[in-house]
Order: structure tokens, then sequence, then C-alpha cells
């Protein structure tokens, strides 16, 4: 099954926090600052230029967006998940460094400046402008530390949201699966074909095996979505198809249930075994030419159900021919679908326990249904 | 020869039923009819005994089909067979009296037992007047159970139950040929039943008396009840005395 990788893959980080962005914010501010302090020169009725303004602003500005741009790309996903003493304690000394930085690219970028005072050397005019914009460039960085953290809460609300979709398609989709497995194809069209054989042979037998064939579809209609049924629902679907399976094999077959009285409430996932009961038939008892011998049992062990399933045939013997597709193919579902429910918590086993006998062994939790069954049960005249 | 009408709505349905009650010695068809109203008028000017009838043909269902025949305080109601493909129906066709229910498709052996079903209802209507069925019908104890069964619906005459055994929420009732397992408590069962034909042996298990060949006491000192075809089931002490009656009785 073809399925399209999600675009956005892990935590990558989002579209919008690129370069540009970052020039484009610091040159924004840069502008709001400089027309501010060009109005607040004007007032004290002094004169300046508003493009040096706007150069100096735009200098610092697009300065603090390269290195803001600079901390996040390097450092934006330990920003994300570092605690806050930690970011303190490495950062603190990290934001001074970076607006020392800062100024002293500023400055060399200006070295006419500061305005009307006497000529200063560099690093006496680094330090005049440090003190007057060092908590300015402290207060930026602070910013762009929290900005990045809500980015960073931002994308793992979108992921959380994007999981969830995921989970959802997921669980449809094991829903289909687990409606293909209540019903397998293999099953259904082996039965419409043996259907099909009897019409021209034993129009009876083609009519009672359609009979169970439509018994066995409305319970597997009735069951809609349900994983765990009671066993007792099972053994009722089982019934049927063993009695659809001894009409084939003309009765040859000795068939024996027996489900201990306190199990017939217990769940267990639905169609765990009729493949197990299928590959008997193909693979054991289709050989006997004789009777067969067919059991079913369901035995509580403390707190746990074992179902098993015996059967006379060829036994285990690998140098019989088998058929490569049926026989693991039934088998691997029911342990797949084991695992599915149950983890660890279940066991599965087939072996040979006496010549030519095989044994099939399911252990799980036991688990009773604690909503009985909606039984029609009614009493009249 | 019981004369006998098939409505549905679909002409390969009618055409198997037709060819399997043709095979039928006790019915006779007298007529076939493919929607509701034509079903009603059909079955008005035919008075047939017994009616074979689809729920869901078009027009009127099939429970409106029989309220408009009974409505009508002159005319003898046929006794009704529902058929159906789908099953939602079956209590309101118990309610409404069926002699049974089948499921479609039904082979014909499910056929004939419905028909002999049908059949005991025709005969019992013939010998009791209406009135005094109806006041037959005020029997506290049931006369058949409507259940599922392995993908079907039973209306299971309460004496074809051999005996009955309680497996836990369970019991299992056990005819001739056929054993069925039902959630429901073995009291609730117990109650329903006329305690003059079933009798409570054991803790998990009811017999019906008119099954029962003999009642002995093992070596053991155990006592069991032996049915006519063999089977043992064990007794409870307590009961010895009620069964011991029962035997002397009859």
């Amino acid at each position: 099954m073809h399925r399209p990788e999600p675009a956005n893959r892990g935590s990558t980080l989002p579209s919008f926090m690129r370069l540009p962005a970052f020039l484009v914010a610091g040159a924004l501010l840069a502008a709001v600052f400089a027309l501010q302090e060009w109005v607040e020169v004007r007032q004290m009725s002094r004169h300046i230029s508003f493009t040096l303004l706007l150069a100096a602003w735009g200098v610092q500005y697009l300065l603090w967006g390269v290195i803001c741009w600079g901390v996040w790309r390097l450092l934006g996903k330990k920003l994300q998940t570092i605690s806050l003493f930690w970011a303190l304690a490495a950062l603190l000394p990290l934001s001074f460094l970076l607006s020392l930085l800062e100024e002293m690219i500023w400055v060399l970028c200006f070295p006419n400046l500061p305005l009307w005072m006497p000529h200063m050397r560099y690093w006496s005019r680094v330090l005049f402008q440090l003190r007057a914009e060092l908590v300015d460039g402290l207060v930026i960085f602070w910013c762009a530390f929290f900005l990045f953290r809500g980015v960073g809460y931002y994308q793992r609300f979108r992921e959380k949201e994007a999981a969830a979709a995921k989970l959802e398609v997921q669980l449809a989709q094991a829903r289909l699966h687990a409606m293909r497995t209540n019903l397998n194809p293999h099953f259904l069209f082996n039965t419409l074909n043996s259907i099909s054989s009897l019409m021209h042979s034993d129009v009876a037998a083609a009519d009672l095996m359609l009979e169970q064939f439509s018994n066995l579809l409305r319970i597997c209609l009735e069951r809609g979505e349900a994983q765990l049924i009671p066993l007792h629902d099972e053994m009722e679907f089982n019934e049927i198809y063993m009695a659809m399976q001894d009409r084939r094999f003309g009765g040859r077959i000795c068939q024996d249930i027996h489900v201990e009285p306190e199990l017939h409430d217990a769940l267990v996932p639905t169609m765990i075994l009729q493949p197990i009961l299928e590959n008997a038939y193909r693979h054991g008892l289709s050989h006997v030419h004789d009777t067969g011998l067919l059991k079913v049992e369901a035995r509580r062990e403390e707190a746990r159900i074992r179902l098993e399933v015996l059967n006379s045939g060829i036994g285990l013997n690998p140098q019989t021919p088998r058929d490569s597709d049926g026989h693991h193919f039934g088998l691997t579902n029911v342990q797949d679908r084991l695992r599915l429910h149950y983890g660890d918590d279940q066991s599965f086993s087939i072996c040979e326990v006496a010549p030519a006998k095989v044994l099939v062994s399911i252990t799980l939790p036991l688990q009773l249904c604690e909503v009985p069954p909606q039984f029609l049960t009614e009493y009249g005249a | 020869m019981i004369p006998t009408i098939l409505a549905d709505d679909e002409i390969l349905a009618r055409q198997k039923l037709r060819h399997m009650l043709l095979e039928e010695a006790e019915i006779e068809l007298v007529g076939e009819s493919g929607t509701a109203s034509e079903t009603v008028n059909l079955v008005r000017r035919e008075k047939p005994d017994l009616l074979f009838l689809d729920i869901r043909m078009h027009g009127k269902d099939a429970f409106e089909v029989v309220d408009e025949l009974s409505s009508d305080p002159g005319f003898r109601m046929p006794t009704v067979i529902f058929t159906t493909a789908h099953d939602s129906y079956a209590l309101r066709a118990f309610e409404v009296h069926a002699a049974d229910y089948l499921l479609k498709p039904f082979t014909s052996e499910r056929l004939k037992i419905a028909i002999q079903k049908a059949l005991l209802q025709i005969q019992s209507r013939q010998s009791f007047p209406p009135a005094l069925h109806a006041q037959g019908s005020a029997n506290p104890y049931a006369n058949r159970i409507v259940f599922k069964s392995r993908g079907r619906i039973l209306f299971l005459p309460v004496s074809s139950i051999r005996w009955i055994g309680a497996e836990e929420n369970y019991v299992r009732i056990c005819t001739e040929s056929e054993s069925y397992l039902l959630r429901e408590p073995i009291g609730r069962l117990e109650e329903k039943l006329d305690p003059q034909t079933f009798l409570r042996v054991h803790r998990s298990s009811i017999v019906n008396l008119q099954f029962v060949k003999e009642v002995r006491t093992e070596n053991t000192g155990e006592s069991v009840v032996i049915l006519l075809n063999g089977q043992r089931l064990s007794m409870s002490r307590s009961y010895r005395s009620r069964i011991n009656d029962w035997l002397t009785h009859c």
C-alpha cells in the first residue's frame, strides 16, 4: 500500500523563521525608532539628517536581525526545550557578549558618531555606545528568546494536531483491515465456489450451504466493528463453520466442542479460531481417509483462558508438500492479531502432540465482557 | 389441503417458494401477490388458512397488512409465516402470533418445520373457538420462546424442549436433535415454564417430564433422572419426592 510521506518530517523549523523575515522585522523596528528620534531631536530644535538616523538605527537593527537569525539557526531547537534556569545561566552571558559584539560592529560602521561630541577613540566610543544601548540590546535578545520559545510551543501544538490526524487515519485503516479479517476473502470466495459446484451435483446441499453461509454473514454484519467479542459469539460462528465443513467431509470427522460454562462471556478477538480451524481442515483433515478428529476446547487457567484446537491428519512433517500461500498466512494473521491486542501477554503455539495429531494452543488474559450482549429472548403464547 | 397464499415483491423469491411448496403435500397454493394492497385484497377474497408474508414489500409493510386484515371483525385471520431477508422484526412477528419467521435464504427442511408449526396452529384454532383460544392465551406460562441462535431466529415450542442445563449466565436448551445456548438465567426461564410439565431437578437443570423415562438411585446413592433417549441428569435429593409424585400419577 502506498502512503505519501508527510511533507513536514519531524520537527523541522517553520518556514517563516528565515533570514529575510528577520531582516524585514529589523528594518521595520529601525524605521520606527529612527522616526521617533528624528521627531524628538526636532522638538529640541536641533537639526539632524533623517538619512543618518535611518542608517544608524537600520544598521543596529539589521545587525540584531542577523544575530537573532544566527541564534535561531544554531540554537533554535535547544532554546525551545531548555529549562528556564539553564536558559538564564547560559544565555545571560551570551546576551551580554552578543550585545557587545553588535555595538563593536556598529561603532566600526559609524566612526563619526556620536554627534556633537569631541572625537573619541574606538574603545571609548564602544563603551559610550554600550552605556546607552546595552539595555536595549538585552531587551531585544530576550524578546527574541521568548519569541523562539513561543514558536516552539506553536510548532509542538501543530505537530500534535498532525499526529492526531494521522492516528485517526491509521485507526480508520485498522478498522477496515479488521473488517476484512472478520470475513476473509479466501473463505468467502471458497464458500461461494463450493456452492457453485454443489449446484451441479446436489441442489439440496447447495441450498443448505447457502443458508448456513447467510447465517455466517448475518452474524458478521451484526458484530460490526467489535474487535473483542464474547467467546459464545465466536463459538456460534465456528459451529456454523464446522457444520458447513462437516457436509463437505461427508460426516467423516468427529467434531467435539467443549467450552467451560464460565467462559461463555470471556472476551476473545473476533475470528481468532476460524483461521485455525480452516488450517486444520485444509492441511490436516483433508488428508484423512477414514474418520478424522477435530476438537475445540476452551479452558480457564486461573486468570487466563486457553483455547485449543486439536486435529488429526498428517502431523507437522516439514517434508510434506503444502500450499505455500494458505498455511502460513492464516496463522500469521492470528499471531499478529494476538500481539496487537495483548502485546506479550499472550501465547500461541503449534505442535505435534501425538503421531499425526496437531495441537494449536492460545492463551490470553481472561477478561469477561461487562455489558452482556443483547440477546433477543422472549416468551409467549 | 391447506389453502395458501404467498406474498413477496421479489419475483425470484416467489418462484423459489412456489417450487418448494409444490413439494409439500399439505399445501395448496391458491394465489400469489407482489404488493401489500394486492395481498390484502387477495386474502379477503380467497380466505386462505395460511399466508407466507414478506415483511418488506412496496407500499405497506407486513405488519400493516396484518393490522388491516385483523381490523375486520368478521374476517378469520389466516395463520402467518413471515419471510424476510433482514431480521430486526422477529419480536413483532412473535407478538402478532406468527407461526414462524423465516430468514431468506432458507432450505426446504427449514420450510417444512415452519409448515408443521403452522399446521399445529391451524388445527388448534379449528378445535378451539376464538373466545376459548383467547382464554387459553391468558395462561401465564410460555408456549414458545423466540431467540436467536447461530444466525437464525427460532420460534421454539416449549413442548419440544427435553431438558435445560445452566451454564453460568447461560442456559443450554436441548431438543431432540439440537442444543441452543441462550444468555438467560435458568431461574427466569423456570418462571416462564409450566411447572406441570417442566421440573427443576437440580440447581443447574430443568427437565421436561414428558421425556422422563425413570428416576433411579445409583449404587453411589446419587439420584439420576433418565430421559427417554437415555440421557442421564443428576438430581438433587430435595427434588426427589416431587418427581416421584409425578411418576406415580401417570
